[in-house]
């Protein structure tokens, strides 16, 4: 354990480097766009050169870009940047929740909470189906089911997630009418930051219902990639531990073949779960597109508006999240490999 | 030699192998019989068949291998059943449990995720012969108390890359001997081992095998393991029994000219030999095995009819057989 304490340490420690060349990065190249952000912000062409002046001076956009840089560091740090788009502060959009929003309706959830809702659903997706799929795939391997799964996964692979988003709304929207685009139901406490487990939590069962309608088919289309691609892993991972020789062995002592599979799968569980946590990267990178088509109003979208209005504070706060939640997926996925494999040490 | 009862009888076993180069004929009609409580050996060069034989034995004869046709009688003390026509269900119950294999590299053949521990208890409540779960981890302290694993309360808790080649090998062992079989099928069980640790494997063998009058099919090369620990012995070449005979009759009077040139090649145990000697030429294709006796391509008295017809295994003096046409009419 003592072990674990310290590898924890050294890992989120090397996180601070890489969260400054991440924002650094987008901070350059937002402020390589030729456009002035301040009359951006102060309403366009006719804004009043006080406003954007105003605005100049409460930004720093005066100052070298590296006095800019920490100057939005260290008020994100503090939570006291506002968005010039939103009027609210950023990480109120993001995380907190704005109870008293001026651009559309307060919320107590923050733009994350919904995106994370939405990748956590789709993840259930590409684990629950991904996976069974792989392995059904190996054990017939060369059959039609086999042929089946891997033409999927090669469709998912190559299927655009917008095109395969209006397909699935023209059916299910246009066609038959079984959800819903506009609006998203929320619980009526914030409890753990997920809707559907709040709602439970709260006894209040419609609400989850709507919430797993909202976001079902969103889910699915951006697991979709996914569920291909695991798919493809489990089969090969699987295969290989299927022929390894304490399998065989496993059948020389007269193991069961259920018993067979828990100990091919367990083995082959490495690979998976390391491809797992890429996904889980992945899908928040998906999401812009995902939650633009169905209308879901998370981060993704969230961060196209930011984008679309010069509004970078915003922009590089959703992307210090991002890397953040990416890198400790990735953390995740280290620690669940101690796990599964008594032989890795930290 | 005293009277042989019965326990395991390969009657002419065909095992071919489909792959993509071609049809392996690699067991060719294969025929022996296992006395109860002896040690019988099956001794050849790599990929003359000894490892498929002894796994078509309990039908695990892997991809692409299938077993063509033959019989696996075994005798158990109510009555003979051919393995080869059981229902998998059954089979299975009879695998690890009277019918138990040691393999080769222990290293592999253990689930490198689970504790030896769990292994054993797994293979012993999986055939009923603990009812709980825990009460099989107390007994699997037992059993590796008796392959001689030092300190067993701890080992039982320790996973197989935390333990020596020896230790593996004898908690694989140990998984074989959980279910008290009357059978066990070593395959090459020290070839994977320091010199200095294979002959502890072996005495814990013969020591096991005294203690519970178990049966021991041992697959192995190495002629001086040969001597040292089997009753009979059975040489194989490509697929065929080409000699079979108590080791007396085998070494110091080997009769095949593949026994002779292979006791040539290797130092011979029982008899000094002055030079080692090479056997000529390399094992056959076995997609397009040779006609007639499959050894005559190498073989330094062939004889016409070599060529053109397979010579059957005849007994030339009281248990001693061989496949040879020096010795039929």
């Amino acid at each position: 354990m003592a072990e674990l304490k310290r590898f924890l340490i050294r890992r989120l420690v090397t996180f601070i480097p890489t969260l400054i060349g991440v924002t650094l990065l987008v901070f350059i190249i937002a402020n390589l766009i030729p456009a002035d952000p301040a009359r951006a912000w102060a309403g366009g062409e006719k804004a009043s050169p006080e406003v954007i002046e105003r605005i100049r001076e409460e930004y720093h956009l005066n100052d070298p870009w590296y006095v800019q840089y920490v100057f939005l560091m260290k008020k994100l740090f503090t939570n006291d940047i506002v968005s010039p788009r939103t009027h609210n502060k950023i990480w109120d959009d993001l995380i907190f929740g704005t109870s008293q929003g001026v651009a559309g309706a307060g919320t107590k959830y923050g733009r994350f909470f919904i995106t994370l809702q939405l990748t956590l659903f789709a993840f259930l997706y590409i684990v629950f189906i991904g996976i069974p799929l792989g392995i059904l795939s190996a054990l017939k391997k060369d059959s039609l089911l086999d042929s089946t799964v891997r033409t999927l996964a090669l469709v998912g692979v190559s299927t655009p997630v917008f095109w395969l988003g209006y397909l699935l709304i023209y059916i299910f929207f246009v066609r038959f009418r079984v959800i819903e685009l506009a609006g998203f139901p929320e619980p009526t406490q914030r409890i753990t930051g997920i809707m559907v487990i709040d709602a439970l939590l709260l006894g209040e069962n419609d609400i989850a219902i709507q919430i797993i309608n909202r976001l079902a088919l969103p889910a699915f289309v951006l697991g979709f990639i996914g569920i291909g691609v695991i798919a493809r892993i489990t089969r090969n991972s699987f295969l290989e531990t299927w022929n390894a020789d304490y399998i065989e062995f496993g059948k020389a002592r007269g193991l069961r073949k259920s018993r067979l599979m828990r100990h091919a799968l367990k083995n082959a569980l490495v690979p998976i779960v390391t491809v797992l946590g890429l996904q889980f990267g992945g899908l928040l990178g998906g999401a812009p597109i995902t939650e633009t088509v169905f209308g879901i109003p998370g981060m993704g979208r969230y961060m196209v508006e930011a984008i679309r209005n010069f509004d970078y504070p915003a922009l590089i706060g959703g992307v210090l999240l991002f890397a953040l939640i990416y890198m400790l997926a990735n953390l995740i996925v280290d620690i669940a490999y101690a796990f599964i494999d008594p032989r890795v040490r930290y | 030699m005293e009277m042989c009862k019965p326990i395991l009888e390969v009657r002419d076993l065909y095992v071919n192998f489909y792959t993509y180069a071609g049809i392996v004929k690699a067991i060719d009609g294969v025929s022996f019989t296992v006395c109860e409580g002896e040690t019988f050996c099956l001794v050849g060069e790599t990929g003359c068949g000894k490892t498929v034989t002894s796994r078509a034995i309990t039908r695990l004869v892997p991809e692409p291998g299938r077993i063509e046709k033959g019989e696996v009688i075994y005798y158990t003390p109510y009555g003979k059943i051919n393995l080869l026509e059981l229902p998998e269900e059954k089979l299975r119950e009879i695998r690890g449990k009277e019918i138990a294999y040691i393999f080769q590299d222990p290293a592999a053949a253990l689930d490198p995720l689970y504790t030896i521990g769990y292994q054993i208890a797994e293979t012993m409540v999986e055939h009923k012969t603990v009812s709980k779960w825990k009460e099989a981890f107390i007994k699997a302290v037992e059993v590796l108390r008796s392959v001689l694993m030092p300190d067993p309360e701890k080992r039982v808790k320790a996973y197989p890359h935390e333990l020596s080649g020896g230790m593996k090998q004898r908690s694989v062992i140990g998984i074989g001997l959980s279910n008290q079989p009357r059978i066990i099928i070593a395959d090459e069980p020290t070839s994977y081992l320091d010199v200095t640790i294979q002959a502890q494997i072996m005495d814990l063998l013969r020591k096991l095998k005294k203690e519970r009058k178990l049966t021991i099919i041992l697959i192995t090369h190495n002629m001086g393991l040969v001597a040292e620990m089997c009753d009979r012995v059975a040489v194989m070449y490509a697929g065929n029994i080409v000699e079979l005979g108590t080791v007396e009759q085998v070494f110091k009077n080997p009769l095949h000219p593949y026994t002779k040139g292979l006791l040539r090649a290797v130092p011979n145990p029982l008899t000094k030999i002055e030079k080692l000697e090479a056997i000529p030429g390399t094992v056959p294709n076995l997609i397009y095995p040779p006609p007639g006796c499959r050894f005559h391509p190498r073989c330094s008295y062939t004889m016409d009819i070599c060529k053109r017809e397979k010579p059957r295994l005849v007994e030339v003096e009281p248990g001693h057989h061989v496949a040879c046409w020096l010795y039929s009419r």
